[in-house]
């Protein structure tokens, strides 16, 4: 066997081997974020049964308590006296009031602590959410909003880093199916015209949206 | 490969739609993936297209619209004004004759202040670059979650969100696809089993155990 031919048999097993696996790897998030798309674009939850739970407590006030990515320092350590978990989305300070709102989000909870900086005590609103939102919040995470301040809390951090993943997966996976298809001479003819017409019918839709 | 009995036009006709169904939406993937991609990295110098926005805004006669529903008024004046999208955020104020309304589509943000009484209108637009219009092409549904008296006005919007129902229903049938595919490969099963087992798992923790952390 020619040492070329031998290559690209090579190749093609080991491209065919990843594509399989890489594939099955970033099945369950592909599931995650196409049914989300669905619900987004339908603005629809299948149920909604979100359990809304208020408690206080105590808190001591840390130094430099402040809004923006500054003031992240001082409401993780007010998180962590009142005992919750999770990505801070932005924080309010109202210092006329004295007051610091801290809106911490995850997936199966919304949680809103509202501080009063005068009194050391915080009101903790507890809203457990179901799946569906679960999914919409992970869709959308960590987000293009607050960028100063997102993936503030390691599971987002994680999280963002396995989307980007699966970012670059899709893509090594559909350049890798576009070259098996090419190796499949009896497909060749059909897949073109579909390629064709997939193409044409995406740049004729943006065309008309953007034009 | 050793594939595990069954009905073949199954086999045959499961493998060709997943070849199909992936060529047709090649470009929608992409367009989804890589916007997806900057979403996530607001940050990233190169993809900024806000601070290179460009703002203009200028003012038109008009012809007070006939139509009493505020959607219809708003229609009659982009006709007039040949301005095209999504209508967004219509305000009106009667005591002042004031009718205010946006219009959105990926890459132009046009707010439109008609003066009902002198019949002029005041447009403000604002044009964003490529990358703006990628990361809007992404987020464009016409309507929202967090309001549901929202909904798609502009035929394009309708053919877009549409396409992305398509696309959403296209990748799951391949991962189902792929999913049966990688099943009738006994040599593969259970490599395969572990990796799939470890995505899942993953995205398990994810969706369902996060929720369970104080």
């Amino acid at each position: 066997m020619k040492p070329i031919r031998i290559f690209s048999k090579s190749l093609y097993f080991w491209i065919r081997e990843l594509h399989l696996y890489f594939g099955l790897f970033i099945s369950p998030f592909i599931l995650i974020f196409a049914i989300s798309t669905i619900l987004f674009n339908h603005t629809f939850k299948p149920w909604d049964k979100a359990r809304v739970q208020e408690t206080s407590a105590s808190v001591e006030i840390p130094e430099g308590v402040t809004g923006g990515a500054e003031g992240l320092k001082p409401a993780k350590q007010i998180l962590r006296q009142v005992g919750v978990s999770g990505e801070i989305s932005y924080l309010r300070y109202r210092p006329k009031q004295n007051r610091l709102i801290i809106p911490v989000m995850k997936p199966g909870q919304e949680i809103t602590i509202d501080v009063d900086l005068e009194k050391g005590a915080a009101a903790i609103k507890r809203r457990d959410t179901d799946i569906w939102e679960a999914l919409f919040y992970l869709h959308k995470s960590p987000g293009q909003h607050n960028a100063n301040i997102r993936g503030n809390w390691v599971f987002t951090q994680i999280w963002r880093w396995l989307a980007d993943t699966v970012v670059y997966l899709i893509l090594f996976i559909s350049a890798s199916g576009i070259y098996m298809w090419t190796v499949l001479v009896a497909e060749r003819k059909i897949g073109l015209i579909l390629l064709g017409a997939g193409g044409l019918s995406f740049l004729l839709i943006v065309y008309a949206i953007v034009a | 490969m050793p594939l595990r009995n069954g009905p073949k036009w199954v086999e045959t006709w499961n493998r060709k739609f997943h070849i199909y169904i992936g060529l047709y939406l090649l470009l929608f993937v992409w367009l989804f993936s890589i916007s997806g991609l900057l979403l996530n990295h607001p940050k990233w110098r190169f993809a900024q297209f806000w601070p290179q926005r460009k703002q203009s805004s200028f003012e038109r006669p008009i012809q007070p619209p006939m139509e009493t529903e505020n959607l219809a008024k708003a229609t009659s004046l982009m006709r007039q004004l040949d301005i095209k999208g999504e209508i967004q955020q219509i305000t009106t104020h009667p005591e002042k004759s004031q009718f205010d309304f946006r219009v959105f589509r990926p890459g132009h943000i046009i707010d439109i202040k008609a003066d009902l009484d002198t019949k002029r209108a005041k447009i403000s637009q604002i044009q964003v670059n490529g990358w703006g219009v990628f990361r809007a092409l992404h987020q464009f549904s016409g309507v929202r979650m967090n309001d549901p008296k929202e909904k798609r006005d502009w035929l394009w919007t309708r053919i877009w969100s549409l396409s992305m129902d398509a696309v959403a229903l296209g990748i799951i049938i391949m991962v189902l696809s792929g999913i049966y595919m990688w099943y009738k490969l006994l040599a593969k099963r259970r490599l395969g089993l572990i990796v799939l087992g470890l995505g899942a798992l993953c995205c398990g923790i994810f969706v369902f155990g996060l929720g369970f952390l104080p």
